[in-house]
């Protein structure tokens, strides 16, 4: 095999992208996705965490009270978020439905120290983002009432909890955990992925197309332009998952160990892109390897992500600075592997290769 | 009677070809992929997901305190004596000094303190949870009950609260009737077992376990709940359909667009097109199996989670949209790479278009423009009127129909096998459409065909702007919705002057602004009063729509428009018809930024 003609086909296949201007469709793709980013950031986030829904509203809600007394109405008396009005139940509900008050909550006249328990009741308007907002709000209230009813009934407990003591949260929401915790793999991976399915393209146009023959007329073995066209695929996914990473230091989430990181998704990116050329090179038809290697592509992502110390995982603790030492040994034995398929597949275009000539 | 015989051979045919050729090679290792995915399931349900492991760093004082957080491996846990901790405390996001948190003063720091709390929660709940006097443990019980409200469109015009805005010490008084409600009672209605297993059930404290619920039903069996299970109902939660209808429905219309592109490619379709047989039917008998493959694959998932089969009524639109849309993919892809990029991009926008409006369903009208919102209608038992399934179908059956009538126009040899670049196959592809003979009614049919394109453009770049405050999004909507008119306007105009430059003269371009004006002003008022009524009388519907009153003025423009762009082209040669959109987008804009002030004014 000679490099500098694997470098050839490489560099012809990367020109052939950007002439087609394929490239195009994707960098459009990513500015769309782009576009959508606040409501991306809001959407997925509060999908992620529900909770953080509570950090975009500003506005007051008035919650409708009705039934019995109880020291609910004190911890809604101390939230200046919340506004309650002791009203008839069927009055309440009644201004729930024109949505003139954001919840409705009922009480019960089952004393604190009771037998039973305090069941409330919270009327809700139906699948809607202010309710949702509202629910969180509504839990601290309740978990407040919660923790004070138990304290009214401790002597009917037989165990305690271990004691902790939090801080006062700041209360603003962040969006750390999604981000650094999700986010960053799945874009950092994604290129990868596309990388993995270009490959396919590459691979089986030749065959579907039968322009074969004309290139291995040329000095160019069968097996170096395989190797050019990982090559050319390989290439991409330093590029792209670098952009991503610069694009998000644009936007102000600052990303430690950038190298390292992109080094991890090149080296398994590389992996997943010798997968696609083994199913392609086997298949030598679209429909079946981009189906097959789909299928595949979710069972290794299942298993890598079910083991300790994956590449993901590593990708997390790296840009978070926790990661230490032990992810170059990680990134060591990932390289292994890969070099053992890229091994793996030179063998098979050999003989692909050779019973093709013959 | 021919034709028919001729879809069916067709079809068969085309069956016969997808099934020995996935058959032989593929099904085996599909066999085994699937006992692999099952086997890799099982292993990860044991092992868990280690995505964000050692995420935190927690330095704890006591191995007690250790105890309760050692089974979050999102932190890392250092156990070490009180003088020392302090000394590198800011080694750690958070310690932990005799029952005190104390956490960094950082987005991390206090993201770490997030999840610790609610690990604390899920402990606590656990230690209760083994109470022996399970209402000591857990006195307080919610009971949810949700009350409809539909709110209308028009409630946000100018920039109006919909949430209730309170100041006042004073409660609100309802405007509309009272109904006379009976209290809820408060003892318990379920046994204590029960709500033992119920609570030994919940605990699971994964972010991401509520989605695994929403499909099982399982969360939904108990309204009643205690407070820290309470959990916010999200709109969010309709993407989960998007996973389990639109992804398979997706894949499989791939599988279509690869046997549209497998004609093309080597010229293997040549015989089938030089057989007696007409354009239409080839494509009819081809999309036939995978259109009943893809309702087979709907229907089954439907009974699968359960569902009313209600839902695969507006799923027909849908899938008929896909296909449409994959075979105008395959038929202009040039190689496998433009394929999957295309594919992908389209398939970007499609989702989008589909599950943006549906996070808005019960909510508000503009939802109703994605069929999905009527699946999730169904799935709540609301069921959907045959007005609103008009409302939300119209524009995917329209432009599907038209994207296939496209296709089997175009399903020709030179069309099939050129190797011209995107832009210029699209162009073919519209100048296909074009009748040598009466080049103007082809252009007044063109514009009118153009309208459910643009309005399904428009409609995105409304559900687009819509989280944007209210001036910004209005401007941009306008200049959006204009730069789309007018780009749809002269899509034609620009394809006759490619395909013959010739035609071009001042007298023809007057005539074919007249005739486009006209064709889009009439498609325009057509599915407008057919459709959209109800998004036209916002605020934002005016933006898009103008002037329903008026109609000279409307045709006017639209004839100005063209006449700009063509006349660009006309005096300026092809190079200068993107600069002639954008003035007419410019002045197009700004005729409706005036009729916008003037009627706010």
């Amino acid at each position: 095999m000679s490099v500098r003609r694997i470098g050839l086909v490489a560099k012809k296949e990367i020109f052939g992208l950007s002439a087609e201007k394929t490239i195009i469709f994707a960098i459009l793709l990513q500015v769309f996705i782009a576009m959508f980013s606040s409501f991306l950031m809001v959407g997925l986030t509060t999908m992620y965490d529900p909770e953080a829904l509570e950090g975009y509203s500003t506005v007051t809600y008035g919650i409708g009270y009705a039934g019995a007394d109880s020291p609910l109405i004190d911890s809604f008396r101390k939230r200046d978020d919340l506004v309650l009005y002791r009203m008839d139940l069927d009055q309440a509900l009644a201004t729930l439905r024109e949505r003139k008050v954001a919840a409705v909550v009922f009480v019960p006249d089952t004393p604190p120290d009771a037998e039973g328990p305090v069941t409330v009741t919270l009327y809700l308007i139906k699948n809607d983002i202010q309710s949702s907002i509202i629910n969180v709000k509504l839990k601290e209230v309740l978990q407040d009432y919660e923790r004070e009813l138990r304290e009214v009934r401790a002597d009917r407990m037989t165990s305690f909890p271990v004691y902790l003591n939090f801080p006062e949260a700041g209360g603003a929401e962040n969006f750390f955990e999604f981000v650094y915790g999700l986010l960053i793999p799945m874009l950092v991976f994604l290129p990868a992925i596309i990388s993995s399915a270009l490959i396919i393209d590459l691979i089986t146009e030749e065959y579907q197309r039968k322009t074969l023959e004309t290139l291995i007329s040329t000095p160019v073995t069968f097996t170096e332009m395989i190797w050019g066209k990982i090559t050319a695929c390989a290439v991409l996914v330093p590029v792209q998952a670098g952009a991503w990473l610069f694009l998000l230091g644009a936007n102000g989430i600052a990303v430690r160990g950038a190298v390292a990181i992109i080094l991890h998704a090149s080296v398994g990116g590389l992996f997943l892109i010798l997968l696609g050329a083994l199913v392609a090179l086997h298949y030598r038809e679209r429909t079946s390897a981009q189906f097959i290697f789909s299928t595949a592509l979710v069972v290794v992502f299942l298993f890598v992500m079910a083991v300790p110390y994956n590449p993901l995982n590593l990708m997390v603790r790296l840009a978070v600075d926790t990661a230490g030492p032990i992810h170059w040994l990680i990134l060591l034995l990932v390289a292994g592997v890969t070099a053992l398929s890229g091994w793996f597949v030179t063998v098979y275009a050999r003989r692909v290769g050779e019973a093709g000539a013959a | 009677m021919r034709i028919l015989s001729s879809i069916r051979t067709i079809a068969a045919w085309e069956m016969k070809r997808s099934v020995t050729m996935m058959g032989r090679h593929v099904l085996p290792l599909a066999v085994g992929l699937l006992v692999l995915l099952m086997l890799v399931t099982s292993f990860a349900a044991q092992s868990g997901i280690h995505m964000q492991d050692g995420m935190y760093r927690i330095g704890i004082d006591d191995p007690g305190v250790a105890r309760v957080i050692a089974p979050d491996s999102r932190f890392t846990i250092t156990i070490a004596d009180v003088p020392t901790l302090r000394e590198d405390r800011f080694a750690y996001d958070i310690i932990i000094l005799r029952g005190e948190v104390y956490a960094a003063d950082t987005d991390k720091g206090r993201a770490a303190l997030k999840s610790l709390e609610r690990d604390y929660e899920v402990y606590v709940s656990h230690v209760a949870a083994g109470e022996p006097d399970l209402f000591a443990a857990y006195p307080l019980w919610i009971d949810l009950e949700y009350v409809k409200s539909e709110i209308d469109f028009v409630a946000t015009e100018s920039g109006q609260q919909v949430g209730a805005v309170v100041d006042t010490r004073d409660p609100p008084i309802p405007s509309g009737p009272v109904e006379a409600v009976t209290h809820p009672p408060s003892a318990m209605p379920i046994s204590e077992d029960d709500l033992r297993e119920h609570l030994a059930g919940s605990g699971s404290d994964h972010p991401l376990s509520r989605y695994t619920g929403i499909l099982s039903g399982s969360s939904s069996v108990y309204d009643l709940k205690t407070p820290s299970q309470l959990s916010p109902p999200l709109p969010f939660d309709s993407i989960i359909l998007i996973f389990i209808f639109i992804f398979p429905l997706y894949f499989t219309s791939q599988f279509f667009m690869m046997s549209v592109m497998n004609e093309r490619v080597g010229r293997a379709g040549e015989a089938l097109l030089s057989a007696p047989v007409r354009p239409s039917a080839i494509i009819i008998g081809k999309v036939l199996p995978y259109f009943a493959l893809m309702l087979i694959i709907s229907t089954a998932i439907t009974l699968i989670i359960g569902a009313p089969i209600g839902i695969l009524v507006p799923l027909i639109p849908v899938i008929l949209f896909f296909l449409a849309s994959a075979l105008i993919i395959g038929m202009a892809a040039r190689s496998f790479k433009e394929l999957s990029f295309i594919s992908i991009f389209f398939s970007t926008l499609a989702t989008a278009y589909l599950f943006f409006p549906t996070v808005f369903a019960n909510t508000h009208v503009i939802s109703i423009v994605s069929p999905l919102t009527l699946v999730v209608l169904e799935l709540q038992g609301d069921g959907f009127t045959a007005l609103e399934y008009l409302y939300s179908t119209a524009l995917f059956f329209a432009t599907s129909f038209i994207l296939f009538y496209a296709g089997t126009v175009n399903y020709r040899e030179e069309r099939l096998f050129s190797t011209k670049n995107l832009i210029s196959r699209f162009a073919d592809f519209i100048s296909g459409g074009i009748m040598r003979d009466h080049p103007h009614a082809s252009l007044f049919a063109l514009a009118l065909l153009s309208i459910p394109f643009v309005f399904m453009v428009q409609m995105m770049a409304l559900v687009l702007f819509f989280n944007i405050p209210m001036p910004l999004s209005l401007a941009l909507l306008v200049i959006t919705a204009a730069f789309i008119e007018e780009f749809a306007k002269s899509l034609g105009l620009y394809a006759i002057a490619r395909e013959r430059p010739g035609f071009l003269t001042l007298k023809n371009l007057i005539i074919a602004a007249s005739v486009i004006g006209l064709g889009f002003l009439i498609g325009e008022k057509l599915l407008l009063f057919a459709t959209l009524a109800q998004i036209s009388e916002s605020i934002f519907g005016s933006a898009l729509f103008l002037s329903l009153g008026l109609l000279w003025m409307p045709l006017l423009l639209h004839i100005a428009g063209v006449l700009i762009t063509g006349g660009f082209i006309l005096f300026g040669g092809r190079r200068a018809y993107v600069p002639g959109i954008i003035v007419a987008s410019v002045v197009h804009s700004l005729y409706n930024l005036y009729f916008i002030l003037g009627g706010l004014l």
